[in-house]
């Protein structure tokens, strides 16, 4: 296998806020591998996309890294200078944002917006800009690029905003390409045409995707891999095909339980998982999920457990497992 | 494209179908504006008035610096158009040459303010932190201060040329406008597509000139046209009390105050730079109202 081009070890990102410290990310560590298409699911305010912000070194104030190592080709953004941090972002890594509206600026036309990205990191004459901004217009599939370069965001529909965005993000031919909920605030068809313009894009480009959504269906649809987080860390992950067929930790289990299904019987109920996310400044002691989980034993209480693996490539935190407990369930049923 | 021109390919049909009018922020404005009666008297006036001083500055019916080209407190009549003054000057060519005085200290100190207010107000709303926390000291300070102090202070210590005035005048009007800079820079840093460009690995003064100022240039544009009256007020008052344009260039708060002593047997002496005065901070005051509603993106229509 190749060398990861993004590697995260051991990532902390907290925000120091007056009621305490909101551990956001807690000990998050991931490999990515050039070309590869990686989601990261999980409810809102498990830290998704607090660590995405952190590989970009976004994130503001009061937030800070605490630790950890992000390497990008070897070398740490975590430490790095600020001009150089500038020069990664939008060069060798670009992230694209979930509301395509307010992320394009309402005064400046789409194509000049998609120069800038350009401009920001190599040197090109304005008439080179145009006309690879209609390229790559035309790459992301809008009809009539060289006339609607010429267009502001609020002439755009919300698909074509979002391809302009994934226009931008690819302007510089990054190595890795982050979207961050990047079909939520779309139409369910139009989500549909976005993910099948990221496989596309990735396939062409073998630009690397990570996919930060709450939608297990999104990730089926363009995941090879994925990682399941919850209050700031990894609970489970591995190939998408496996965790959906035989998810390990009761929380992937729920997520994929709550999904309505076509071809299941109308009579059975969805599951939705009982309480809320926990509070990130006083986390539960313990495996962070027990207060929520219905496979709970004592142990879940006090005992915090760590990524185990549970398959080929397939790992979880969890002292139970679903393997376990489902062949419990099928002895109490017998 | 290998399609015929104007037949739609199947792919244009898919979610695309917005009208495509080539309308910009800026466009809509002017429409907005152009349906606002008193908006559009106001820019007339304020035009006549440019034209007024323009032409003033090549001529004016008498010499306004000669005195005795007519007798003394003569009421208007066709010889002088709007009467004499107490040296027998013609007020209607002091007045033109006064619009000149006044629209020049209205601009003057408006682009003064904006060039100190904006680039202030940005640094400390987009860096916020230790800069803010000095800027916003500086800003309450001047607050602190009166203003007409600081204005006779500067006119007594650079002494008193238009120029010095207008630059007198700014020094007590910045703060205003630094502040709603600041604030907007607030609100639009935290913005999406503030923080795409940020993600994009834009720089802090490509941010705030091409993301952040745009952005703000609505509020700002309204301000400064507010600003204007006040320091075209400002002027004719510190004229007034003696302190501001030398003599004999005529400023309409100086002709005021030299027909004060006179008002019983020639009242056209302060009457006529009073309404002109008027006439002039209203014409403003309306287009600033006008531009405040034209210019606000959540009105539609």
């Amino acid at each position: 296998m190749t060398a990861p081009v993004l590697q995260v070890k051991d990532l902390k990102t907290q925000f120091f806020t007056d009621d305490g410290v909101v551990k956001a990310v807690d000990g998050v560590s991931f490999d990515l591998h050039p070309g590869e298409t990686l989601g990261i699911v999980g409810e809102s305010g498990c830290g998704k996309s607090v660590t995405a912000l952190s590989i970009l070194r976004l994130v503001q104030e009061p937030g800070r890294i605490t630790n950890g190592q992000i390497l990008f080709k070897g070398t740490d953004i975590v430490t790095m200078p600020d001009d150089d941090v500038r020069d990664i972002r939008g060069k060798d890594i670009a992230m694209i944002f979930q509301d395509p509206l307010s992320s394009l600026n309402p005064v400046l036309k789409v194509g000049y917006q998609i120069e800038e990205a350009m401009e920001a990191h190599t040197r090109i004459s304005g008439k080179v800009a145009l006309s690879r901004a209609i390229q790559l217009l035309k790459q992301v599939r809008i009809p009539a690029a060289e006339s609607r370069v010429e267009d502001y965001p609020h002439q755009f529909s919300g698909g074509m905003r979002q391809r302009a965005m994934i226009a931008m993000g690819l302007a510089n031919k990054p190595s890795i390409l982050i979207a961050d909920e990047p079909t939520t605030a779309l139409d369910v068809t139009v989500q549909a045409q976005i993910l099948e313009l990221l496989r596309d894009l990735n396939q062409e480009t073998k630009t690397a995707i990570i996919l930060i959504t709450h939608n297990m269906g999104v990730v089926a649809g363009l995941c090879k891999r994925v990682l399941v987080m919850y209050a700031g860390r990894i609970v489970e992950q591995g190939p998408v095909e496996q965790i959906f067929h035989d998810p390990q930790h009761p929380y992937t289990w729920s997520l994929l339980q709550s999904i309505p299904r076509l071809d299941a019987d109308r009579k059975d109920r969805l599951l939705s998982i009982e309480g809320l996310p926990p509070d990130l400044i006083k986390p539960p002691s313990g495996c962070r999920f027990h207060p929520r989980c219905r496979f709970r034993i004592e142990r879940c209480f006090h005992d915090d457990p760590s990524l185990m693996d549970v398959g080929p490539d397939q790992a979880a935190a969890c002292w139970v497992t679903m393997r376990r407990a489902l062949a419990q369930d099928g002895q109490a049923r017998a | 494209m290998a399609t015929a021109p104007g037949v739609a390919t199947p792919e244009e049909y898919v979610g695309d179908t917005l009208a495509r009018e080539q309308t910009s922020l800026w466009a809509d404005a002017w429409r907005r504006l152009r349906r606002n009666r008193l908006a559009l008297v106001s820019t007339f006036i304020l035009l006549l008035l440019v034209v007024v001083a323009i032409v003033s500055a090549f001529w004016t019916p008498f010499p306004i610096w000669r005195q005795s080209v007519g007798p003394t407190y003569d009421p208007p009549s066709l010889h002088h158009l709007l009467g004499t003054d107490q040296r027998g000057r013609d007020i209607f060519s002091r007045l033109m040459v006064g619009a000149q005085v006044s629209l020049q200290v209205g601009v003057g100190t408006q682009i003064i303010v904006a060039a100190l207010g904006i680039t202030v107000g940005l640094l400390a709303g987009y860096f916020r932190g230790w800069l803010d926390g000095i800027i916003s000291t500086i800003i309450n300070i001047f607050y602190g201060i009166p203003d007409l102090l600081v204005a006779l202070i500067l006119v007594l210590l650079l002494g008193r040329g238009l120029d010095k005035i207008i630059f007198a005048i700014a020094v007590t009007r910045w703060m205003d406008m630094a502040r709603l800079v600041r604030g907007q820079t607030f609100a639009l840093r935290e913005r999406e597509f503030v923080e795409a460009a940020r993600a994009s690995g834009t720089r802090p003064n490509k941010i705030l000139s091409r993301h952040i100022l745009p952005n703000a240039l609505g509020p700002i544009i309204v301000q400064a046209t507010f600003g204007v009256p006040q320091a075209i007020l400002f002027e004719a008052f510190l004229s007034f009390l003696g302190l501001g344009v030398q003599p004999p260039t005529p400023s309409w708060g100086a002709m005021a105050a030299d027909g004060f002593h006179a008002l019983r047997i020639a009242p056209h002496i302060v009457l006529v730079p009073a309404i002109a005065l008027s006439l002039t901070l209203m014409a403003f005051n309306f287009l600033g109202d006008g531009l405040r509603d034209a210019l606000d993106p959540r009105q539609k229509r």
